[in-house]
């Protein structure tokens, strides 16, 4: 997994570099501030943090992993409002497990964990003397699709579920072209009162099934 | 020592009393014959090595009104109410008509078998197809099948859990479904040889020969029972028990008889063997009944004594130190589990088996014990037992019949720690017992019997029997320790930690005298924690 987000920075990377700039006709550099409804999206990796650090590292051996993901923004005819609906995907696997105080033992039963969040973010971007680099704040509520499964497991024992949370996020885009731009942002996520009804997550106290979350992406149109 | 399963406990604990009486009165004193020497006049040889065939002498039932109860209720049920044994429901099949075929094809298709399609099931991409009740289901499919607008048809065969034993005596085993056992073992099938589980008890039936004891005393069960004769020198046959493995096999490792001080704890008594079967009952062979950790070695090590041991004489019986050097050498030869379902429900502490158990324990070695049966005479707690509540990775086993509630006989006390199967026949009859394979009775006991027909025991013939005690409770626990080490908790205090938290909840809420933390849970204990659940 990390070997493909390594790649997939490589091909954005490169995909920045492979023109030189000299060579380019100069992009028209539209004003933030657009009259008109501007439309475009995205896609997108990064890597998730999670804050229920014991709980994950428990089950996956970890507390991070990969995210894929896209989405389509709006930026609209008010300064620089813009609303953007994402969804990315998370999904790690490990096994069921003991714990007792704070030692943990393995059973070496499978389990598979996926979040699928759905985002919705209200934004403002900022206009800058250099018009290609275009930095943004937002916020908005985050839809999390969970789903944690394993082998052995009866009728009603896997967990498929959605929870309600919020998110704030920062980041800057720079536009490559008129119609393509990169971007990277930090995102923070709190799920409060995700976790904590049983399992290993009850065991550890943790309640939070947010993190934070740092992301690159490509961005097509306006 | 006497052991705990409370269907003959009581009286046996009466009998043996009444023959050490009569024996004393007899002109043997009890520093004679007692474990005050080591050595008596005693013997105890093999005098013939020969693999003898065991005798199956197959189900056997304890009280003949009750002894109807011996088939799966729902098995027979299900035969009742449909008239069948078939292994799928009959007047109806399943059939998926191929992609584009149309209704009338279907009417053309059913009408040839002389059925009609129902509405068909939610998530379910084929068709039911009613037919007559005396219809032959399965030359109706094959009659469907053979059309070519059906993509397939079948009879509607009945599943079972896959780990479900194929062993034919398993329906009367109702402890193990009471456990969700089938699922447990579809996530641990039954552990591996790797695990030695050490069983000491009356011994067990672990090999075949024949070995000569001397009966040099009359002696009587009872105070006004008849007194039964010296028999002189007796040949004793004895087998393997067929559903343990086979005699001289490598199920059996490292066996140790501490009450004739030989390698050689040859079970005169049954209740070994009965305890020996719930925890390794060879599983999915077909035959007889299952055990908890089917895969697992055994290390039989005989530390009490049954009638035949006393009547032969035999140099040791089962005292608090005979019970510690059981402990200490299992644990020195390679034990991973003690089941102990034996105690004492008098006299004082037990400081040589409580170190033994500390011993044991710090070892990496996982003990039950079992909590007693006492509840209705006093309920005594056994004294073996006193140090489980402190010592983490022993753990105290109360009984619960086949409704899981607490047996009549199963002692409460502080020391409880958890419940498991051990069966109660006053609330579900004979079968409402634990079902193993052991000795025959019949041809074991004669000293049950008339004087007449009084004579030497067989230990070469096996039934099938229900017993119920907290003996037959514990080895339960003992079996799903085995379970456990082999998912990978091998430190004791871990798996005692393990199975308290994954309990069902019984009685008062959190922990009682009655069940402890609660009615063990193999297969939520083996399958463990998730993220969420």
């Amino acid at each position: 997994m990390t070997r493909r987000l390594t790649l997939a920075f490589t091909l954005i990377a490169l995909s920045a570099g492979a023109v030189p700039a000299a060579a380019q006709p100069a992009p028209t550099v539209r004003p933030a501030a657009s009259r008109s409804v501007q439309i475009g999206g995205y896609g997108m990796v990064g890597r998730l943090n999670l804050v229920a650090r014991e709980t994950f590292e428990a089950v996956i051996g970890k507390r991070s992993g990969p995210v894929f993901g896209g989405g389509i923004t709006m930026g609209l005819p008010l300064g620089g409002l813009y609303l953007d609906v994402g969804a990315w995907r998370f999904k790690q696997e490990g096994e069921r497990v003991f714990v007792t105080g704070s030692e943990v033992f393995k059973l070496g039963v499978p389990l598979t964990v996926t979040f699928t969040p759905i985002e919705v973010t209200a934004g403002w971007r900022f206009r800058l003397r250099y018009a290609r680099l275009v930095p943004y704040v937002g916020g908005g509520f985050t839809s999390y699709g969970y789903q944690e499964t394993s082998t052995f497991a009866g009728v009603g024992e896997d967990v498929d579920d959605r929870f309600t949370g919020y998110h704030i996020l920062g980041g800057a885009q720079f536009k490559l072209r008129r119609w393509l731009g990169l971007g990277a942002e930090f995102v923070w996520t709190t799920i409060p009162d995700a976790l904590g009804g049983g399992g290993v997550s009850q065991a550890f106290g943790d309640t939070n099934l947010g993190g934070t979350s740092l992301r690159a992406k490509l961005t097509v149109g306006r | 020592m006497f052991v705990m399963g409370s269907w003959r406990t009581l009286g046996l604990a009466v009998r043996l009393a009444a023959g050490v009486l009569v024996v004393a009165i007899g002109g043997w004193t009890a520093v004679a014959r007692g474990q005050m020497s080591p050595v008596r006049g005693s013997a105890k040889r093999m005098v013939q090595e020969a693999a003898l065939s065991a005798i199956d002498r197959g189900l056997r039932g304890q009280d003949p009104p009750r002894e109807a109860r011996t088939v799966d209720p729902a098995a027979q049920a299900r035969a009742d109410r449909t008239g069948s044994a078939l292994p799928f429901v009959r007047g109806s099949l399943i059939v998926k008509f191929k992609a584009g075929t149309q209704s009338s094809e279907v009417v053309a298709a059913t009408s040839q078998v002389a059925g009609a399609t129902t509405s068909r099931a939610s998530w379910a991409n084929f068709d039911i197809v009613d037919i007559p009740m005396a219809a032959d289901v399965e030359a109706a499919a094959a009659t469907l099948r053979a059309r070519a607008n059906v993509e397939y048809a079948q009879p509607r065969y009945l599943n079972h859990a896959m780990a479900q034993p194929n062993d034919p005596l398993y329906p009367n085993q109702w402890n193990f479904p009471a456990l969700d056992m089938e699922r447990a073992w579809d996530i641990q099938p039954g552990a591996t040889s790797s695990i030695v589980v050490a069983v000491l008890d009356s011994g067990a039936a672990f090999r075949s020969g024949t070995i000569r004891y001397v009966s040099s005393f009359p002696f009587r069960l009872t105070p006004n029972g008849p007194t039964y004769p010296a028999l002189g020198p007796v040949d004793v046959p004895f087998a393997a028990a067929p559903e343990l493995g086979e005699s001289g096999s490598t199920r059996f490792v490292m066996p140790r008889d501490f009450i004739w001080d030989d390698d050689l704890p040859v079970d005169l008594d049954s209740h070994g063997t009965h305890v020996t079967g719930t925890i390794g009952q060879l599983t999915n062979n077909g035959i007889g009944v299952a055990g908890m950790a089917y895969n697992v070695r055994i290390m039989p090590v005989k530390i009490i004594q049954g009638v035949w041991d006393e009547v032969f004489d035999s140099p040791h019986s089962g005292t608090d130190d005979v019970v510690a050097q059981g402990i200490r050498y299992a644990v020195d030869n390679g034990a991973r589990v003690i089941n102990l379902s034996i105690g004492r429900t008098v006299g004082g502490p037990a400081p040589v088996v409580d170190d033994a158990l500390r011993y044991a324990v710090s070892r990496g070695v996982f003990v039950a014990v079992a909590a007693g049966n006492t509840r209705e005479s006093g309920n005594r707690p056994n004294r073996l037992a006193d140090i489980g509540p402190s010592l983490d990775g022993m753990i105290v086993v109360g009984a619960v019949g086949q409704s899981l509630e607490s047996a009549h006989y199963s002692t409460t006390s502080a020391s409880v720690e958890i419940a498991a199967p051990g069966g109660d026949q006053r609330a579900g009859g004979t079968s409402g017992g634990i079902l193993q394979q052991t000795l025959d009775l019949d041809l074991l006991e004669t000293y049950k019997q008339p004087v007449s027909q009084y004579g030497p025991p067989r230990a070469d013939s096996f039934a099938y029997y229900y017993f119920q005690g907290t003996s037959m409770a514990t080895p339960h626990v003992s079996g799903f320790a085995a379970l456990l080490m082999q998912q990978g908790l091998t430190n004791p205090a871990t798996i005692e930690a393990a199975i308290k938290h994954f309990a069902t909840d019984k009685g008062a809420p959190g922990r009682d005298d009655a069940y402890g933390f609660g009615l063990i849970n193999p297969r939520a204990s083996l399958r463990g924690l998730g993220i969420l659940r």
